[in-house]
């Protein structure tokens, strides 16, 4: 006999329809397809099928439409089929929105999963992606997301996306811009002492905050800046390696 | 006897001399008179049980805590969990065991070629008998039932534990991180039939 465990236990037919589990785990009542981000799925019941975006858009050509990255089609697959699939990200909050006939862009890493409605495009800023239209959309944060409305500065580790049309740019301190060219150009490398540059927001919208976050390699994020090197010349390119050595001797 | 009780994200462990088997490491306080000694090969299981582990890649290791006191058990702040085993098994991945009370046997369930490639171990631990078993997760569990025709398939990375009559494959056709190319991911997934539970953390390992 076995007792003393007191979490509450489901099955196929008892696991919540499109809702939260738990604060930290959401069941998609899957009846057709759904993209979901490669990491998120933690386990299923029922006739479900998983394929790669690129795999599965060789078999329907809509998937090209409503996914347009290339970048992060490596990291997301197509689940199809009939059953439950539960989404988890290491133990953050997950929570689903829905977005009517609308705009948001959110931090790559922490989108979980969104209905084939809605179409994704990668955003300007890097390691965000933009989602369109009309459905539902899964994501993760670092304790419960804060919403807030602009004007707004934010640090970029806390900032988890943004809804409707604010718009953001860089802002640095003014006693950083100061300083000499070649501080920013460290700056922008990530030899900065904490908490120089901001995004700022302007416009009419939605800013959301988490409280805190600790960073998930994102393959795709390299390829982004990577690719990115090639507006540099052969000069600036080697002088941009000879720092990224220094720097990864430091750490 | 020994007991242990939960307290949100820290196990009391209470011995009157008496012994707890706790994962190395994970005492954060203790009271009264208390000896932490290495439980010795095989988590305590024994020469052969420390065999099967090396060659089942299935690793643990454990302290013993005896004498008089209660010991204060926590892991990376992870949620604990106490099952109260009365001559049953229980099927755990070794590296969520936090202590271990009472008669309790651990030994190494081969379940196949799983993990070969994360290094999750080719096999989970198996503890029988009875006593108490402290568990932690990275979040709280979920638990999943499994009954005949109602097969589950679940992330090997998130599988905490099992019990009940339930068999144990690999499903290799579906891949949860590493579909195209790069990302060194797990090409495995654990599928569950028969009749029992399983249970899962909301993250990853």
């Amino acid at each position: 006999m076995i007792d003393g465990i007191e979490t509450p236990t489901w099955d196929a037919s008892s696991l919540p329809a499109d809702d939260n589990v738990n604060p930290y785990a959401f069941s998609i009542a899957l009846a057709g397809e759904w993209f979901v981000s490669k990491g998120a799925m933690i386990a299923y019941y029922g006739n479900v099928e998983f394929a790669g975006v690129s795999q599965y858009a060789s078999r329907a050509s809509w998937v090209a439409a409503r996914f347009s990255s290339p970048l992060y089609a490596s990291e997301w697959v197509v689940a199809a089929g009939q059953g439950k699939v539960i989404v988890a990200d290491r133990g953050y909050d997950v929570n689903s929105y829905d977005l009517d006939e609308g705009n948001l862009t959110i931090k790559q890493t922490n989108l979980l999963g969104f209905q084939t409605s809605l179409e994704l495009k990668q955003s300007i800023v890097p390691g965000f992606v933009t989602l369109i239209g009309t459905g539902k959309f899964l994501a993760s944060s670092n304790g419960p997301v804060i919403f807030v409305e602009p004007p707004f500065r934010a640090d970029p580790d806390a900032l988890l996306g943004w809804a409707d049309c604010p718009s953001p740019s860089q802002h640095y301190d003014h006693h950083w811009m100061a300083q000499s060219f070649m501080a920013g150009i460290q700056g922008m490398f990530g030899r900065e002492s904490g908490e120089e540059r901001q995004y700022d927001f302007t416009g009419a919208g939605t800013v959301l905050m988490q409280s805190s976050e600790q960073l998930r390699v994102d393959g795709a994020l390299m390829k982004l800046v990577e690719s990115q090197t090639n507006l540099l010349d052969a000069q600036s390119a080697g002088a941009l390696g000879h720092r990224l050595v220094q720097r990864s001797q430091q750490q | 006897m020994a007991r242990l009780t939960a307290n949100k994200k820290v196990l009391l462990a209470d011995v009157a001399g008496t012994t707890v088997r706790a994962m190395s490491g994970s005492m954060v306080a203790y009271q009264g008179q208390v000896e932490f000694k290495s439980a010795g090969m095989g988590g305590g299981g024994g020469f052969r049980a420390a065999i099967r582990q090396r060659v089942a890649g299935e690793s643990i290791s454990l302290m013993e805590c005896t004498g008089n006191g209660r010991v204060h058990l926590a892991y990376q702040a992870q949620d604990v969990t106490v099952i109260n085993v009365q001559n049953d098994t229980v099927t755990v991945e070794s590296e969520h065991i936090l202590a271990v009370a009472g008669e309790l046997k651990l030994d190494v369930q081969f379940a196949g070629l799983r993990g070969m490639t994360t290094g999750q171990g080719l096999a989970t631990t198996k503890v029988m008998g009875s006593g108490q078993l402290g568990i932690v997760s990275d979040g709280p569990l979920i638990g999943l039932e499994v009954v005949p025709g109602q097969p589950l398939v679940v992330d090997p990375d998130a599988y905490v534990a099992g019990l009940g009559n339930l068999q144990m494959s690999l499903v290799s056709g579906v891949s949860w991180r590493s579909l195209v190319g790069d990302g060194g991911g797990e090409p495995f997934s654990l599928r569950f039939e028969g009749h029992g539970r399983v249970y899962i953390q909301p993250a990853e390992r």
